[in-house]
């Protein structure tokens, strides 16, 4: 009788695992805090300042990092230097380290600010991959690797799409304080995508720019203040690029019935104020990195760093959740097209005021 | 100009409530240094339950159906609760205060310690991160009145009055408003309040007069708390889109600050909190004020560092402190633990 039991009870935990691989991975549904057996978490994942849910820049690499280890059966756990937005080299390289000494063979690190502490633990740790999402190569150093994005070719399509939409005043609100390389590229980018589209339809557009009160990528009562204050002066539309000020920023246009452009991630599922959201491959990126670390096939990246553009389809915008009205995906399409065959290129190169730059069909109002 | 009294309130409103709250404890007796912490406990206990009753679907149908009325009694739900979980909280400092006899500033500073770790922690738990969310959508969406509602297109404008009082405001705010008024005339005209009052300036003799002193003091503490659990619920529901991150940025001790301004009274206390919220939002909007309405922004024209409206509020709170200070006259039995025995 036991041993019959014993046979039903193994069918049926088999039937449930093939049922469980059977399905397809809903990020949400899996958890993000497991207990492995022997103490050891093979993947880790280091956050950047914010939250793990910011629903953004985190949450996307995040994702990236459990689905990879949940279909491979990894182990894996993530942890969120100390101190939060405060946190200083020391308090990242605690989090590597202590990553390092529960068994990580990967450590996946978000955030061009973990740098210095990411290169001192890689070298600490030389049998430990790192993954460094929006981060360069370090000299001499295999078992790291960068993976940068261009974010100026999305926030590009965004500030062109929202202009072709029949957007004229848009707004920038940036995380970083201005000193975020990715931050600064989305910015950048969307100047330039919206003085290319008011230059087709032969307009001037009005850009408000600002990186007040989003430094530590962390909402505020005043930024909720002064993007208000946008709002109510006739600003029809704002870039909200820097993880969870997205609160912000979708409060005070949710008061004004005005619109958000979200980053990083789809966010058109947090507000219904998103008109469009500027991607980036986080997961896709983040996937593709951790897979070379397991499947042996490192030696190909390691200590390089690659930058994911929109040849690599790795930053975009959203064409399932499509809003715009004026601007198709066709449209979109074609842009993307130009972009992938050269005809178009975005300058990366980015100021943190663009004020100083000569635009020909935009106003730029820095904020400060 | 709309804009500019609009926001205003929201920055105002939360604190005059919490000062009221303060000057409650303290006429009671009891320095309620703790208002940060219950302020901090009171936004949780209120996100916490909007994001529940959320989950659950209650309000959902009035939601769908726009039903303005049914969604603002789920607001002042939301309110009443952190409001009684408040003063749950607030019940912590009157035992130490009252039955242990211990120092009162040690009391409050410990309960400003224990709100945000205790907060912190279970939201850890709920939400596998450091901030507490509404269920779905924003704040906005569910709490504010618009014009929208009213019929009105999104490029119509309503009148001067309409705009100011009525498009873009959480009706959270008059509803503290009211309160606020509420218990000032408690607190100032009936014979509850006098017994109260007498309790902070003199408490062996209210009790000769036959004045259970130990009962009053819990009211006021009990009360204080309920009013700050509100305040820091409207709070983060005002400005933070309803989330809860163990911080209210300081309101708990600046409301500490304007209760003192205010000399412990309500007027005054009204008053002193409307100046702040007033610098505190021209510092964070002085680039889009057009305070006359003629289309320029002059304060951006100024052109003065930005640094420098950003200090105001608290410079002017410290100019007016000075030069008040010598006029102020805290109750007299504030902070003294009671001892019927004393003469």
């Amino acid at each position: 009788m036991k041993k019959i039991l014993a046979l039903f009870l193994t069918l049926a935990l088999c039937l449930g695992a093939v049922s469980a691989l059977a399905e397809a991975v809903n990020p949400a549904d899996i958890e993000d805090t497991i207990t492995s057996e022997d103490g050891t978490y093979v993947l880790a994942f280091v956050t950047d300042v914010g939250q793990l849910k910011d629903k953004s820049f985190n949450e996307g690499t995040w994702n990236g990092v459990k689905t990879y280890a949940y279909e491979n059966g990894l182990t894996y756990k993530y942890y969120q230097p100390a101190n939060g937005d405060q946190a200083t080299d020391d308090d990242r390289y605690d989090a590597m380290k202590a990553a390092a000494e529960a068994g990580a063979k990967v450590i996946v690190c978000a955030g061009f600010m973990q740098g210095t502490a990411l290169a001192k633990a890689a070298a600490e740790y030389p049998q430990v991959k790192f993954v460094f999402i929006d981060g360069w190569a370090f000299d001499g150093m295999d078992n790291e690797v960068g993976v940068a994005y261009k974010e100026e070719q999305c926030g590009y399509f965004a500030g062109y799409a929202v202009v072709m939409d029949g957007f004229e005043k848009l707004g920038f609100s940036g995380g970083g304080g201005g000193t975020n390389p990715a931050c600064m590229r989305y910015g950048y980018g969307f100047a330039q995508g919206a003085n290319d589209a008011a230059a087709k339809l032969g307009k001037t557009v009005e850009l408000k720019y600002t990186w007040a009160y989003g430094a530590s990528f962390s909402p505020s009562a005043e930024l909720q203040t002064l993007i208000s204050g946008w709002y109510e002066t006739g600003t029809d539309v704002v870039f909200s690029c820097g993880g969870s000020i997205f609160q912000s920023i979708t409060a005070a246009a949710s008061a004004n019935d005005a619109y958000v452009v979200g980053v990083d991630v789809d966010q058109s599922y947090e507000s219904k104020t998103v008109v469009t959201s500027a991607l980036k491959g986080l997961v896709e990126g983040t996937r593709w990195a951790v897979a070379k670390a397991f499947d042996g096939t490192w030696d190909e990246i390691g200590g390089t760093a690659v930058s994911l553009g929109v040849k690599e389809d790795a930053v975009g915008l959203p064409v399932e959740t499509w809003a715009l009205e004026a601007f198709s995906v066709e449209d979109y399409e074609a842009l993307k097209a130009a972009m992938i065959s050269g005809d178009l290129v975005v300058d990366d190169n980015a100021p943190a005021n663009p004020a100083e730059v000569a635009w020909s069909n935009l106003t730029v109002d820095y904020v400060e | 100009m709309p804009f500019l009294i609009r926001q205003t309130l929201i920055y105002a409103v939360p604190l005059m409530l919490v000062a009221l709250a303060g000057v409650f404890a303290e006429r009671s007796g009891i320095i309620n240094l703790a208002l940060e912490g219950i302020m901090i406990f009171g936004a949780f206990m209120g996100v916490l339950f909007v994001r529940f009753v959320q989950q659950w679907g209650w309000f959902q149908a009035a939601y769908d159906a726009k039903n303005i009325f049914s969604l603002q009694c789920f607001c002042l739900l939301a309110m009443l609760f952190a409001a009684a979980m408040g003063a749950l909280f607030s019940l912590l400092l009157a035992f130490a205060a009252i039955n242990l006899k211990a120092d009162q500033t040690i009391g409050g500073t410990a309960l400003n310690l224990l709100a945000p770790a205790v907060v912190l922690f279970f939201i850890r738990i709920i939400a596998n991160q450091n901030t507490l969310n509404m269920y779905k959508d924003d704040a906005a969406g569910w709490f504010m009145l618009k014009k929208s509602m009213f019929g009105y297109g999104r490029k119509e404008e309503m009148n001067f009055l309409g705009s100011t009082f009525v498009d873009k405001v959480y009706v959270a705010t008059y509803i503290c408003i009211i309160v606020f008024v509420l218990m000032a005339i408690i607190l100032y005209k009936t014979k509850f309040g006098m017994r109260l009052r007498s309790c902070g300036e003199n408490p062996q003799a209210s009790a000769s007069l036959g004045i259970n002193v130990i009962k009053m003091r819990y009211a006021g503490t009990v009360i204080s708390g309920a009013l700050a659990g509100m305040g820091g619920f409207v709070y983060v529901l005002t400005t933070a889109n309803c989330s809860a991150n163990g911080d209210v940025a300081g309101f708990g001790f600046l409301a500490l600050a304007v209760m003192i301004f205010g000399n412990w009274k309500p007027l005054n206390i009204c008053g002193a909190a409307l100046l702040f919220g007033l610098f505190k939002c021209i510092a964070a909007s002085y680039s889009t004020l057009d305070i006359n309405g003629d289309g320029v922004y002059m304060l951006k024209e100024l052109n003065i560092n930005t640094n420098i409206y950003r200090m105001m509020p608290y410079v002017i709170t410290l100019i007016v402190l000075a030069f008040t200070s010598k006029s102020s006259r805290a109750p007299k039995a504030e902070g003294i633990p009671y001892d019927p025995g004393k003469r």
